[in-house]
């Protein structure tokens, strides 16, 4: 066969190619082995397949299995097997289901793995423990995913209600759903999802990030932020708020409306924003058009001052730097904390670690 | 905290914990006597089987998801291999079976990326995350990937594993089980075509 550099690295080396090699060789694999399991049990049933081989074997073997499966068979419910690491998850009510299967055994504990499923029905609910970094408390109705268990953990709830308490660093434990993506940032907080895929999410201690593509959210404790598919987080509220002012945030934020009916949700929210709801007006500056951004400039200025560096024209311009100097006025923390750990995970910059 | 990959494990310390095999001294190797200690329960022949497929794996699934997914990815593959071992009959096709494994892997990560709202990975596949991002040399990788990535399915596996796993044509025949012919064609082919887009991307 001739000299082919290309296909057996044979003849003249092809110096482009060799430059390839260089190049993208740094792209290696090159991990050692992972922490694989014991051999699943089902894997050694191969080797009773051989026993029926024998001739004498399958009555035997048949007799032998009717009289265990009989005896003991409650006693050896099927296990969920976590391959690679898991977290532990404990049954707190009912009978909920890993991988469609349920956790019956050792008291009601099981490994809950990479990829697996962990669902609850309409009576069961479950605690799952990530390892140091926190734990997740799954209310009955609930469907979630592991997505994720390196140093970032990621989770994907498909619908239902979870309890997060995380004390790791802030960006390490994410919550994608299918509305918006939840990024704890050393917090507390309810999550819930329903069949449409709207979703809520309120914050009972620290802050949680709240972010879909561009439209982001920070909802500090005592706030909650609700989600909407394909429009992603509305803006955060206090949830002291009153009635009035809520229902006509969500329409004017999440559902649309004619520019006249959302110049009166408007002149709703505007009238009824108390001080520490700077942090709603704040948020929906960036999310409404010039004249209803101008109004709410106004406000927003009436209850916490532009600092300086601030102007009007650069507020109504959407600049992102004087949104910023503006939040750390608010009193809710210094934004550059979210900017910093947003970086860690945002597609801007790189990819979940 | 330590990934999947970066976990200590019985065997791996067995195996001096021990990066990814030279795979030129394997092309030749018949792997059944390790399929079949494997299938028995032999963790120590499975890990053994991981050092010698991990790259052949690594590469396939390089060629259809985002790089920041594929080193967990490969983990993944390797426990669904585990797990359905019995289920394989003919021993000298592991290499190909576990191909499929790792395509099929590829196929459900972009199902359920379209499920749940995953902005990191929202389909923008930069090649910007770790392991790419930071030096120029590193900036060079990612875009030359994104060029192989840009070329026809058929050409971008052997040409990934060729360039990226340092696995040569003859080693991606045997560890794929696709023909010898085919993948030399197809490396050839794949590689006339990423001279010409790198060079317009350079004119």
């Amino acid at each position: 066969m001739d000299k082919d550099y290309l296909w057996d690295r044979s003849g003249e080396a092809d110096p482009e190619i060799e430059k390839l090699e260089n190049v993208l060789g740094r792209l290696r694999y090159n991990r050692a082995a992972a922490v694989f399991p014991e051999i699943p049990v089902r894997v050694r049933k191969s080797i009773l397949a051989r026993l029926f081989q024998v001739p004498w074997a399958p009555a035997a073997a048949v007799a032998l299995l009717v009289i265990i499966i009989a005896a003991v068979g409650w006693l050896v419910r099927p296990k969920q097997v976590a391959l690679g690491p898991a977290w532990n998850v404990t049954k707190i009510a009912g009978t909920p289901r890993l991988e469609s299967k349920p956790i019956h055994a050792n008291g009601g504990t099981a490994k809950l793995g990479l990829g697996q499923t962990l669902e609850t029905d309409s009576q069961s609910r479950a605690n799952i423990q990530l390892d140091e970094i926190g734990t997740v408390e799954v209310e009955p109705g609930t469907r979630l995913r592991v997505v994720r268990m390196s140093e970032l953990k990621r989770l994907a709830l498909e619908r239902g209600t979870i309890h997060a308490s995380i004390w790791a660093p802030p960006g390490q434990f994410v919550v994608d759903t299918p509305s918006a993506v939840a990024v704890d940032l050393g917090c507390a907080y309810t999550l819930h999802v329903d069949d449409s895929g709207d979703g809520l999410l309120r914050t009972t201690l620290g802050w949680v990030g709240f972010k879909l593509g561009n439209r982001e959210a920070f909802i500090p404790a005592g706030a909650a932020c609700r989600t909407k598919p394909k429009v992603g987080p509305g803006a955060p509220y206090f949830e002291d708020a009153s009635e009035s002012f809520r229902t006509a945030l969500f329409k004017l934020d999440l559902e649309g409306g004619s520019a006249k009916e959302r110049n009166a949700e408007l002149t709703t929210v505007l009238a009824h924003a108390r001080q520490h709801d700077a942090l709603t007006l704040w948020h929906l500056l960036p999310r409404v058009d010039q004249s209803q951004r101008s109004r709410i400039y106004d406000r927003l200025n009436a209850l916490v001052p532009a600092p300086e560096g601030v102007t009007r024209e650069g507020i109504l311009r959407g600049e992102s730097k004087m949104l910023d100097l503006w939040w750390n006025q608010l009193g809710l923390g210094d934004i550059s904390s979210w900017r910093h750990w947003e970086r860690s995970w945002s597609p801007e910059n790189g990819v979940a670690k | 905290m330590a990934s999947i990959g970066d976990r200590v494990d019985v065997f791996a310390a067995s195996l001096g914990r021990g990066a990814v095999t030279n795979l030129s001294v394997l092309a030749t190797t018949d792997d059944s006597p390790l399929v079949s200690a494997a299938q028995a329960g032999d963790r120590v022949a499975f890990g053994r089987l991981y050092e010698q497929y991990a790259r052949m794996v690594h590469g396939i699934l390089m060629a259809r998801v985002p790089l920041s997914e594929v080193d967990d990815l490969v983990q993944e593959v390797f426990l669904v291999a585990l797990r359905r071992l019995s289920t394989l009959r003919d021993l000298a096709r592991f290499g190909a079976w576990l191909a499929a494994i790792a395509r099929n892997r590829a196929k459900d990560y972009h199902r359920r990326s379209v499920t749940t709202v995953e902005v990191t990975d929202d389909g923008s596949e930069t090649e910007t995350g770790s392991g790419v991002s930071g030096s120029a040399g590193n900036n060079e990788a990612a875009v030359i990937l994104a060029a192989i990535r840009s070329l026809p399915d058929a050409y971008r596996e052997p040409l990934i594993l060729r360039l990226v796993e340092g696995m040569t044509g003859p080693e991606i025949a045997a560890r794929t089980g696709l023909t010898p012919g085919s993948v030399r064609v197809n490396l050839h082919r794949g590689m006339q075509q990423l001279r010409e887009k790198l060079g317009r991307w350079r004119e």
